[in-house]
């Protein structure tokens, strides 16, 4: 964080004033649901980090079929039975938590990372160069949501990366609006007709000014962000288009769950219930930090 | 007058916005590597066959000739024909279309009619046991993968209570004794208008789960976003003004937070229209609901692309139109909003 | 308060169709109490077919419309069911008789029928159809190529001059390109006519209606040429669906009293069930990977006969296929004349392939090979993977690659140098001849189509050819030398063959008459059914 401060205080420290940060912090700390769902995430991530270690079958997650076993119910080798092709459920979903998480978490980067820069050059410079980044993003904003998705990894073929991209292509313009206003308010700041007024070059200012103050509702705005590209990412794996098999992904495992579904419901029912579980956390989470993040509606605050 | 250019505004740059679309669309067909004239000529087709399917589709010709002759030609009504079964698609399109928007204007009046009161509810009685109850619920519609939601549901209504239909809009029997008129598509209507009951009666079984479904992420959202307006309108001022005056509590909800949360609820209306036309893709497929989501489907599976490219555009085109709408009509209503 | 109005009325209008929404029945979902004058449940027969019938138009069909078509239009000769004593039957032709190499056809017409808009059958008609069809040029209207002219010699007599030999009778009983159509009623209507749900043949059923994607009724034409018996169906309605877990319930419950493709795991419950028959039979129909026989290692047949040794054909059939495939001898499929259990058949051997490895110079295998398939199709997954775990233990990496059918197909035409190591499709004829699969697949090709093997080999074509110029003329000869030619390609091991499919198809034990019959896959002939 490098905000300028014009009056530099002597040596008397001053009561520690908490920061921005801080406060946010400590207010979301206090919402326990949220909490809670920090460590579902948690649980997630690590699992399936760390899934070759922690599952008993790390080749039949990856994929190797074991027909033998095919169809076996809950049982205590298999703690959410088998798969039609034999494999261990448990170990799929841990696996499957690889290409699931991955996706959401990399979408949403790489729309912010798209869409934060250009909502920022759109929101400094204004004018012309704002005209047509706003006209670019109404035209993506005017596809509805996962239609241009699905049409886009179409084209592209199916596979993981295909996907990411496809998706990330259609979120980047919510980013590039919320940047752009967040943007525009701050033009008008004095420590930014400072800084240009000694002559720092835009792009300087933009980097190291605007985009670290805009940082915070890009992050809030993200995490709340995390669950719907998870639910995207699921949605366009269950259509087909997506991760291939062998791979895992809880997303397809639902969609090849769903014609033995009514007889056999555990391994469509669990992919599901990880769906579920890591979305609504994220949700949680992005609830409280809203909340946080916002001084009318801070916990804590008088 | 400001607000007359503001309508002239923006209807221009609907216009240019469904324009962009129309070059993007089509462009992404043609990144393709695959062969749509293979993929018309048939299964097995002779080399001869497929030179025939190339010179018929116009994909000898260069790029920017295939989309003059696209664009007259969709300018004209026509939007190309399936490359899997041969077929005009606008007449495809025509058939499905009702099928889906019948589904999403049940979601849609869901969202409203459950969504709205119930977020209204929750924010004014912000911490109440029903509140609680409320988030929960709410909170959960947004995490749900809708598409594995269906499959609960029709596990536990088809499977276990044998009341309600696994999918399709009316059932065989129906179909041959009671058919449905066509008139607009939209079965309900045209079977209450033609007073055929047993249709009606049909028709309403088979939308239940569905329009369910489907809801579900979009009444959710409303609960959630009514309830945060309803808090920040309470919390404002004057009404706390009023409550210190010792107005009724229904009073002051009724006629002065509601009147100013009608706004968003124009808002809800908007996004509960986006949502539901995302989500259909996926109750279609789940209930085979046969509408433009099952078309698109098949076509993806099929890379029949001029499928693709037409129903993308067309839906995107109704989703512009109707988002200009609301987005006016929020312009009439609110003061607030800037005409620029 | 105009806005508040407005809040007050949609409440009003939800609670106001609340009202008008029933109570939950106490019929189980999709019963309806019967009104006097509708159909009984018993004279209606519903398929519950899984998947969409793109096309009804007769002169470019050539899909799973199938299903359809076969009951409302019908070809000259009609192509019996396995088993029966004559390959073919009289169907529109009466007889039919050709000269000495094949090369003239004179069919003589039946007498009296008349198309569904009333027009008689004719000569005329007959010559209008096929013209048509090969005018347009779509779909399977080459299997008409060898003919040079049709003549009306008179109204029941069509003559056919061909400039090669061809198997006339055969071709005339194909499932596609061969309905016989009211001339009157394309002209007068154009073919986009056809697809709104009209039907201008001269078979036993007329189409209704027809909603697309969704459902298609037809009902009895009362002026058909067979006639009309007591216990017949008076009512076909095909419901398009294609989510299996949907078929399935429906013939379950009753609600539907035929369907296909249902998940083979589930069909053990379905034998068991009493009020269901599950008949299983081959289907013209194989599954094939071609190995690229000209990309290293492949282009050495030690290697190839190697790997026809690797693949798990046991546990692949009884663990994936269960019923629904047996072990292919070779590339023609069982059922289908021309095919031979006298055909050396691979086995899974791992010692036999890695002796012929090493042989080849491969001693620890050390090369990757890349398998491609259609996306989605689990069957060509699951042996793909299964053929992967067996193939690491040698020392061979194998990679999987689902493609859309477009792109497989793409891939492999460009440069075979650069293409796949195995392809894998499924291949079925459009007219009932070994000829559809071993030309195809394996005859030399310049620019390779459907030879994704890109197999050249003189003595194979010339065996080829000499069995399909003694087609039309001598089947049996022309068998002897297709099964000739057949050896070559097992003992060159350019592909493997992995199964011939058979096709299981459930059906209600309430109905009489079916008959399974390959040669028009996944019809049923609604006329030849009785409810019991």
């Amino acid at each position: 964080m490098t905000t300028t401060t014009l009056s530099a205080e002597p040596a008397a420290s001053p009561p520690a004033v908490p920061s921005e940060r801080q406060l946010i912090w400590r207010a979301f700390r206090q919402d326990k649901l949220a909490m809670l769902g920090v460590l579902v995430i948690l649980f997630f991530v690590l699992t399936s980090l760390f899934a070759p270690l922690l599952t008993p079958y790390p080749a039949q997650g990856a994929g190797a079929p074991n027909i033998i076993e095919k169809f076996k119910a809950p049982s205590a080798e298999h703690p959410l039975g088998t798969d039609y092709l034999g494999r261990d459920v448990l170990a799929r979903i841990f696996y499957g938590g690889r290409s699931s998480l991955t996706t959401g978490f990399l979408v949403v980067f790489l729309a912010v990372l798209i869409g934060a820069p250009l909502g920022a050059v759109a929101g400094y410079f204004g004018g012309r160069v704002d005209d047509v980044i706003m006209r670019i993003t109404d035209v993506f904003l005017s596809f509805p949501p996962l239609l241009l998705a699905i049409a886009i990894a179409t084209a592209l073929g199916s596979g993981f990366v295909n996907t990411m991209i496809a998706i990330a292509i259609t979120w980047w313009p919510w980013y590039t609006r919320l940047v752009r206003a967040q943007t525009v308010s701050l033009r008008e700041r004095y420590f930014i007709e400072a800084a240009r007024s000694i002559g720092v070059p835009s792009f300087k200012i933009i980097a190291t000014h605007i985009l670290p103050n805009v940082l915070t509702p890009v992050l809030v705005q993200g995490t709340m962000d995390l669950g719907s590209a998870i639910l995207t990412g699921a949605a366009i794996n269950f259509i087909g288009l997506g991760v291939q098999p062998p791979q895992a992904d809880w997303g397809n495992m639902i969609s090849q769950g769903r014609i033995y579904f009514i007889e056999r419901p555990w391994f469509a029912g669990s992919a599901g219930v990880a769906i579920f579980l890591v979305v609504l956390s994220f949700n949680l989470i992005g609830d409280a930090l809203r909340d946080a993040a916002d001084p009318r509606t801070r916990r804590g605050e008088a | 007058m400001q607000r007359f250019e503001y309508l002239i505004k923006r209807l221009v740059l609907a216009i240019v916005v469904i324009l962009s679309v129309m070059v993007l669309t089509f462009f992404i067909s043609r990144v393709l590597p695959s062969d749509p004239a293979a993929a018309w000529a048939g299964s097995h087709p002779t080399a001869e066959q497929i030179a025939i399917a190339n010179q018929r589709l116009g994909l000898d010709q260069p790029l920017h000739v295939q989309f003059w002759r696209y664009f007259t030609s969709v300018l004209q009504g026509d939007l190309g024909t399936s490359l899997q079964t041969k077929q005009p698609i606008a007449r495809d399109l025509r058939t499905y279309l009702p099928a889906t928007m019948e589904l999403v204007f049940c979601a849609m009046l869901l969202a409203v009619v459950v969504g709205i009161p119930l977020g209204v509810l929750s924010g004014a009685y912000k911490g109440s046991f029903f509140d609680h109850l409320t988030r929960l619920v709410s909170i959960s519609g947004v995490s749900i993968p809708t598409f594995w939601l269906g499959l609960l549901l029709q596990l536990f209504f088809f499977s276990q209570l044998k009341i309600l239909p696994l999918g399709s809009r009316i059932s065989t029997a129906t179909a041959i004794n009671n058919p449905v008129t066509q008139l607009t598509g939209f079965y309900l209507i045209d079977t209450a208008v033609t007073g055929n009951w047993a249709a009606f009666k049909d028709t309403l079984l088979h939308l239940v789960l569905p329009a369910c479904t489907l809801a579900t992420y979009p009444v959710a959202l409303a609960i959630r976003m009514t309830r945060s307006n309803i808090i920040e309108v309470l919390s404002e001022k004057y009404i706390l003004a009023a409550r210190i005056t010792g107005l009724p509590r229904r009073t002051i909800l009724f006629n002065l937070a509601l009147k100013n949360a009608i706004i968003p609820t124009i808002t809800v209306l908007g996004l509960s229209f986006a949502y539901s036309l995302t989500g259909d893709i996926l109750i279609e497929i789940i209930y085979s609901w046969p509408g433009l989501g099952s078309y698109i489907t098949s076509a993806v599976l099929a890379i029949d692309f001029p499928v693709i490219v037409s129903v993308t555009l067309f839906v995107t085109v109704i989703y512009v139109f109707i988002n200009l709408i609301l987005d006016l009509l929020q312009a009439m209503l609110d003061p607030r909003v800037s005409l620029e | 308060m105009k806005r508040y109005n407005l809040l007050i009325l949609l409440v009003l209008a939800a609670l106001l169709l609340a009202q008008c929404a029933p109570a939950a029945p106490a019929a189980p979902a999709g019963e309806q109490p019967a009104a006097a004058g509708d159909v009984a449940r018993k004279d209606i027969f519903v398929y519950a077919h899984p998947t969409t019938i793109p096309n009804l138009d007769p002169s470019t069909s050539y899909s799973n419309d199938l299903v359809v078509m076969a009951n409302c239009y019908e070809t000259l000769t009609f192509y019996n069911a396995p088993g029966s004593a004559e390959t073919l039957s009289p169907k529109l032709a009466e007889s039919w008789e050709s000269n000495e190499d094949a090369t003239e056809w004179t069919f003589k017409l039946r007498q009296g029928v008349k198309f569904q808009d009333g027009e008689p059958l004719n000569a005329a008609a007959v010559k209008y159809s096929i013209d048509k069809i090969r005018e347009l040029a779509v779909g399977a209207y080459y299997i008409w190529d060898a003919v040079d002219t049709i003549e009306a010699v008179d109204d029941y007599t069509v003559k056919f001059t061909l400039t090669y030999s061809s198997p006339l009778d055969l071709v005339a009983s194909a499932n596609y390109a061969a309905w016989i159509f009211s001339p009157k009623a394309y002209e007068e209507n154009g073919p986009d006519w056809f697809n709104e749900g009209h039907c201008a043949g001269t078979g036993p059923y007329t189409i209704d209606s027809y909603e697309r994607g969704s459902r298609l009724i037809m009902s009895a034409n009362e002026d058909y040429w067979g006639g009309w018996k007591e216990g017949q169906f008076k009512k076909v309605v095909f419901e398009l669906i294609e989510d299996p877990t949907v078929t399935q319930r429906m013939i379950e419950s009753g609600e539907a009293d035929f369907t296909y493709q249902l998940p083979a795991d589930n069909l053990e419950k379905i034998k068991q069930n009493p009020n269901l028959v599950v008949y299983q039979n081959p289907a013209f129909l194989n599954l094939v990977g071609l190995f690229n026989t000209v990309k290293p290692p492949l282009d050495n047949k030690l290697v190839r006969q190697a790997l026809s040794y690797t693949f798990p054909y046991d546990a692949f059939m009884e663990g994936v296929m269960n019923d629904r495939a047996t072990q292919a001898f070779g590339p023609v499929p069982d059922g289908m004349w021309g095919h031979s259990k006298d055909l050396f058949q691979y086995s899974y051997d791992l010692e036999k392939a890695k002796e012929l490895l090493t042989e080849a110079g491969y001693p620890d295998g050390g090369f990757k090979l890349l398998y491609t398939f259609a996306t989605g199709d689990l069957d060509e997954q699951t042996a793909g993977e299964l053929w992967k775990a067996e193939l690491a233990k040698l020392g061979i990496e194998m990679e999987l690659q689902g493609l859309s059918w477009e792109a497989q197909w793409d891939l492999s035409k460009a440069d075979p140098a650069k293409a796949q190591d195995v392809f894998v499709m499924y291949w079925w004829p459009d007219l009932i001849s070994p000829l559809s699969f071993l030309k195809s697949m394996y005859y030399s090709e310049e620019e390779p189509l459907f030879n994704l093997g890109y197999y050249k080999n003189p003595e194979f074509d010339k065996l080829v050819d000499e069995g399909d110029v003694l087609t039309g003329t001598d089947r049996e000869a022309a068998t002897e030398k297709f099964v000739e030619a057949q050896k070559i390609l097992v003992d060159d091991a350019v592909s493997v063959f992995f199964y011939d499919s058979a096709n299981i198809h459930v059906a209600s034990a309430s109905v009489d008459g079916y008959v399974d019959n390959p040669a028009y896959p996944h019809v049923v002939f609604v006329y030849d059914l009785t409810r019991k």
